[in-house]
């Protein structure tokens, strides 16, 4: 029954795209509907196409989804979560403590993570002259500002 | 014939400035080795190294955006013949003989021969796109909004019915990048749509990180779950040098599979995958062993590898002539050329000849470039492809965060991009193409654009499919793409139930 969720996101989404569709403001100039045909148009065909796709799911829907068992084998879940947790904690700093600072510290913990706690000075290392190359090339060598 | 010797001359003159040499070299080099890493293709590599070309001039931003795009499609073959993992369709096909010569001792060789055929493949691409190109501008200079509607409308309905997999599961990417592309202010009545109040929405999501999300962050994650299950053989190269009888063997496979693989890559929505696939069955076909096919075949690797890069060179005809891509990964490229501030489209043959010229002159360079990097240094290119992955794959985040931060300078489009990143792995996950979503985003603000043009112009929607016999035609291609894989279908079952 899992299979059924996907399609069902589709209709529901597509269903509140053309609610607000409808309910956009009208132009003022020229024609006023202008704006909502072409979008309507998409949220009609998304909606129809997703009900096709609802009963395609719908005949197989004893089977299990195989693909996405994959992504709870082995380390992929904690990876994954784990990187997610170091992203917002890298948004987060990265104007505060600047970039280079930041993506030094970005980078270890997503070696540490990914590459294992063992290789730590080759870690590191490869974090510092990293972050260091990245910003040396991007805000000297392109001059592109980063804070 | 419509070809400017004068133009191509003159680009050739500014694409061998050192400058340019050295852009097609740094892109054919940086392509290279994004491209090797397994499971990354070339549209990721294009994706991350985005930001390397702001602040650049636009002829050179071009020439080191299309040294990485082949450059990558160069990597990508030799991740497929050392490691039997392709990193996106159209290396697939180098897999299927290339594999098997590394397991027999014979990568050198298979590499030297791949990177031949790619060569040659390529310049065939090359004289093919000065021959044709000119030509089609002109012919593209004459289309309205209606033809312009309809054209995109093929493409997508194209690269939806060729992607491998489920038509349906395509249309919906399709329809849902078509939806993010209507986010913002409308062009022509100023009204906000789907803004929700939020002003940074109200310019529209900006389609380079839905690219790198999807193609950078999303691949990364994908690729987390294959991590610890690359194994580190080591593997005898071998000689590098093929034999006279190999060369024999492989020589007409090649010189046929070019022309073919370009003009494949002209038609929007087939691309390299589509190329090469098509090569390597032809070959199979034409043989007077197929049972060799598959378990290490020069012929098998050389006409493949030749059709694909063709297909990469004429994949930019439809792009810089029309302004349509063809593939996805040609779709990141046109992403990034608006960025530059760049049309592409018939004008920019008028407007800007000698850069379209410079361009295509230093894909000649860069191809030369490339086979001499991947013969000469493979000793090296193999070491680099022994960097383990678990190291390689940090980097490429960094990568593209910093590239979206030098998108807008705002730290909002972390979040954006992550959300992206989470779903390009939800849809590889349940086996959406991606493509048909990263086209549509790109195109869909010109294709409403156009279909809101030519409704003013024609009154109603059956007056636009009908204005013109090109508007027609294209009708009829968009019906044929769609009822293609039906067609296919219903063969393959008729074959089956007559065997």
């Amino acid at each position: 029954m899992l299979r059924l969720i996907t399609p069902i996101i589709f209709i529901i989404f597509g269903g509140i795209y053309l609610i607000l569709t409808f309910n956009m403001t009208r132009a003022k100039i020229g024609d006023p509907n202008a704006p909502l045909y072409f979008p309507a148009l998409i949220g009609i065909f998304l909606v129809i196409i997703s009900i096709v796709y609802f009963v395609q799911e719908w005949k197989q829907r004893k089977e299990t989804v195989e693909e996405v068992k994959q992504l709870f084998k082995g380390r992929t879940p904690f990876l994954i979560i784990a990187s997610l947790v170091l992203i917002f904690i890298y948004s987060f700093l990265f104007e505060r403590i600047g970039f280079l600072y930041s993506t030094i510290l970005f980078l270890t913990g997503l070696l540490f993570v990914v590459n294992g706690r063992k290789q730590w000075i080759k870690n590191i290392l490869i974090a510092v002259i990293f972050s260091f190359v990245a910003w040396y090339s991007f805000a000297e060598l392109l001059d592109v500002s980063l804070p | 014939m419509g070809v400017d010797y004068q133009y191509v001359i003159e680009g050739f003159i500014t694409a061998i400035q050192p400058a340019n040499i050295l852009w097609v070299i740094i892109g054919g080099f940086l392509g290279t080795v994004v491209g090797m890493l397994p499971g990354l293709g070339p549209a990721t590599a294009v994706a991350v190294l985005i930001p390397v070309t702001f602040g650049m001039e636009p002829t050179s931003a071009l020439i080191l955006m299309a040294a990485i795009y082949y450059g990558a499609m160069y990597g990508g073959s030799r991740s497929s013949i050392l490691l039997n993992t392709p990193g996106d369709g159209s290396a697939i096909a180098a897999a299927f003989d290339g594999y098997p010569m590394t397991k027999k001792g014979q990568a050198g060789q298979a590499l030297t021969i791949s990177a031949i055929a790619s060569l040659i493949g390529g310049l065939f691409a090359i004289i093919g796109f000065i021959i044709l190109a000119k030509p089609l501008a002109a012919f593209a200079l004459k289309f309205g909004p209606a033809e312009y509607f309809l054209l995109f409308l093929f493409t997508l309905s194209a690269i939806v019915s060729l992607s491998i997999g489920n038509m349906v599961k395509g249309f919906i990417s399709m329809s849902i990048g078509l939806i993010l592309s209507t986010v913002g202010v409308d062009l022509q009545s100023g009204v906000h749509r789907f803004t929700f109040n939020i002003p940074q929405l109200s310019e529209g999501i900006d389609f380079l990180i839905v690219i790198i999300g999807i193609y950078a962050v999303g691949e990364v994650f994908y690729n987390y779950m294959s991590l610890d299950r690359i194994k580190k053989e080591k593997k005898k190269v071998g000689t590098k040098w093929i034999t006279k009888e190999q060369w024999k063997q492989s020589k007409w496979p090649i010189i046929r599979n070019g022309p073919i693989g370009f003009l494949i890559g002209v038609l929007p929505g087939a691309g390299g995958s589509i190329a090469s696939m098509l090569s390597y069955t032809t070959e199979k076909q034409l043989s007077k062993h197929p049972e060799k096919f598959g378990k290490g075949a020069i012929e098998g690797l050389a006409a493949p590898e030749s059709s694909n890069n063709a297909a990469s060179v004429g994949a930019f005809i439809p792009l810089l002539t029309m302004g349509v891509p063809g593939s996805g990964t040609t779709a990141v490229i046109l992403g990034a050329v608006v960025m530059l501030g760049l049309k592409p489209g018939p004008l920019l043959f008028e407007n800007n000849p000698e850069m379209v010229w410079t361009l295509v002159d230093s894909m000649f360079i860069g191809n030369i470039f490339l086979v001499i990097l991947n013969i000469l240094l493979v000793g090296l290119l193999v070491r680099i492809l022994d960097t383990p992955p678990k190291i390689l794959y940090p980097l490429i985040l960094v990568l593209a965060f910093i590239g979206t931060y030098t998108l807008s300078y705002s730290v909002i489009d972390f979040y954006i991009l992550v959300i992206f990143g989470v779903i390009g792995l939800m849809m590889k996950l349940l086996n959406f193409p991606v493509a048909p979503l990263i086209l549509a985003i790109i195109v869909g603000s010109d294709m409403e654009q156009s279909f809101r043009k030519s409704l003013v112009a024609h009154d109603s929607f059956v007056n636009v499919l009908v204005a013109s016999p090109v508007t027609i035609a294209l009708v009829i291609l968009t019906i044929l793409s769609i009822c293609y894989p039906f067609f296919i279908g219903w063969l393959r079952r008729r074959k089956q139930s007559r065997a």
